[in-house]
């Protein structure tokens, strides 16, 4: 079944929401409100099918500052129940933490070659929402779409150089009751200093929902500060 | 006809963003209080199933099971250094101990991946240093039975050692929601003998 457009809701995010079905014959369907059919009822159907869809997406916003010890940007998302926040990490801070805690130069030196993000997803909703890694792509200006790499991935591979190690990255899935969060590393197989829009997708009371947060960058090889 | 047509449609649209303000100001009101902090929110487990019992070495290298505390509530928390909502969270985990120890209360911390020379360093940097019981668990298997995905993830164990509420992610522990929740939690099971402090 074919997704409906998305929508752009303020700076630098967009929305849509699984609700929003199409019914086969080129009506949008949102919580069983047909849009669609004559042009005077479609007029009143698409301004209600317009709140029906702020109802499911909730209030959206993209807020950026400027990381006071790398002087990056962090971005800020709040996409209805889903917070998600996103700092760009430089190479030589992911190589100190993993090797800290550690793991070989040789582990270390893997995931701080790819664009790494440390990440805090956030329930900041009053219901349970849940998200899966594997659903979120960074699409890059040429249209390419690269998957956030999965925990497993690395795990599996650390577990390849013998190391037993599995923490410190945000989990594949999870679900998230009221006032639960994760703060870990996401990283992408992208070169430094890419730039890129992110995809992602969570789960909200049963609904699935999706939102694009545009402009985002990999950190460069050494930061501004 | 066509004027009448037009206010109809200002006025409809004037309905219509007037709609969409409300709906948006319902979507913040959603919001958990607290904005970005730690929060204080636990989840009731409805049906609380008992906890998997664990044996695991102290700072002093003495062993303890999770068990030896059976007929006090427990709030069992996974942890790391290297976590910053771990740190966070860890003042309040020690107030709400010494508030609450004598009547039945410990935290029982489990360190993940990290060893006793390691976090024995960290705690000794903290102006506020846990008193309660800090375990070691090399092999996280103590996450893998509770399964845990991120630290810091807690659990509040009853008297009888079955899990009732869990929090995934750092939490202002000394909270009143969550003391009085600590308080209902002892106040359930005092008719059962409390065990020895260690």
């Amino acid at each position: 079944m074919p997704r409906a457009p998305e929508k752009t809701w303020g700076d630098r995010v967009s929305l849509s929401c699984e609700g929003l079905n199409n019914d086969g014959i080129g009506n949008t369907v949102v919580g069983g409100l047909t849009c669609g059919g004559t042009r005077a009822r479609a007029r009143l159907r698409l301004l209600l099918c317009m709140l029906c869809a702020s109802l499911a997406a909730g209030a959206a916003e993209v807020t950026q500052r400027t990381s006071s010890q790398t002087g990056l940007p962090i971005w800020t998302v709040r996409a209805g129940g889903l917070s998600l926040e996103l700092a760009p990490q430089l190479p030589d801070f992911i190589q100190a933490v993993f090797t800290s805690r550690g793991i070989p130069q040789e582990a270390a030196n893997l995931i701080a070659a790819d664009c790494v993000f440390g990440t805090i997803v956030r329930n900041a909703s009053e219901g349970v929402i849940s998200y899966t890694l594997a659903d979120w792509r960074a699409v890059t200006s040429d249209g390419q779409a690269h998957p956030v790499k999965a925990k497993a991935a690395w795990v599996s591979r650390w577990r390849e150089l013998g190391v037993t190690f599995r923490w410190l990255l945000l989990p594949d899935e999870q679900t998230f009751n009221v006032g639960d969060w994760s703060q870990a590393f996401t990283t992408v197989e992208l070169p430094r200093d890419t730039g890129f829009d992110l995809h992602v997708s969570w789960s909200e009371r049963g609904e699935q929902h999706r939102a694009i947060v545009e402009g985002l960058r990999c950190a460069p090889a050494k930061g501004p500060q | 006809m066509r004027r009448r047509k037009g206010l109809s449609n200002r006025v409809r649209l004037a309905a219509i963003t007037a709609a969409a303000v409300l709906l948006g100001a319902v979507g913040l009101q959603a919001q958990p209080p607290g904005g970005e902090g730690l929060g204080h929110a636990m989840t009731r487990i409805e049906a609380p199933v008992a906890a998997p019992d664990f044996q695991l070495q102290d700072m002093d290298g003495a062993p303890q099971a999770l068990s030896d505390y059976r007929g006090r509530v427990v709030l069992l928390n996974l942890w790391a250094t290297w976590c910053p909502p771990c740190r966070k969270e860890m003042p309040s985990l020690e107030r709400l101990f010494l508030r609450l120890r004598a009547e039945g209360f410990v935290v029982v911390a489990v360190n993940q991946w990290e060893t006793p020379d390691h976090v024995f360093s960290y705690l000794g940097q903290l102006e506020v240093q846990p008193t309660f019981p800090v375990l070691f668990d090399r092999e996280s298997k103590v996450a893998d039975a509770f399964g845990v995905k991120g630290l810091p993830t807690s659990f509040l164990l009853d008297r009888q050692g079955r899990v009732a509420f869990r929090a995934v992610g750092g939490r202002d522990f000394d909270h009143p929601d969550v003391e009085r929740t600590i308080r209902e939690l002892l106040a359930a099971g005092a008719e059962r003998p409390i065990s020895a402090a260690p």
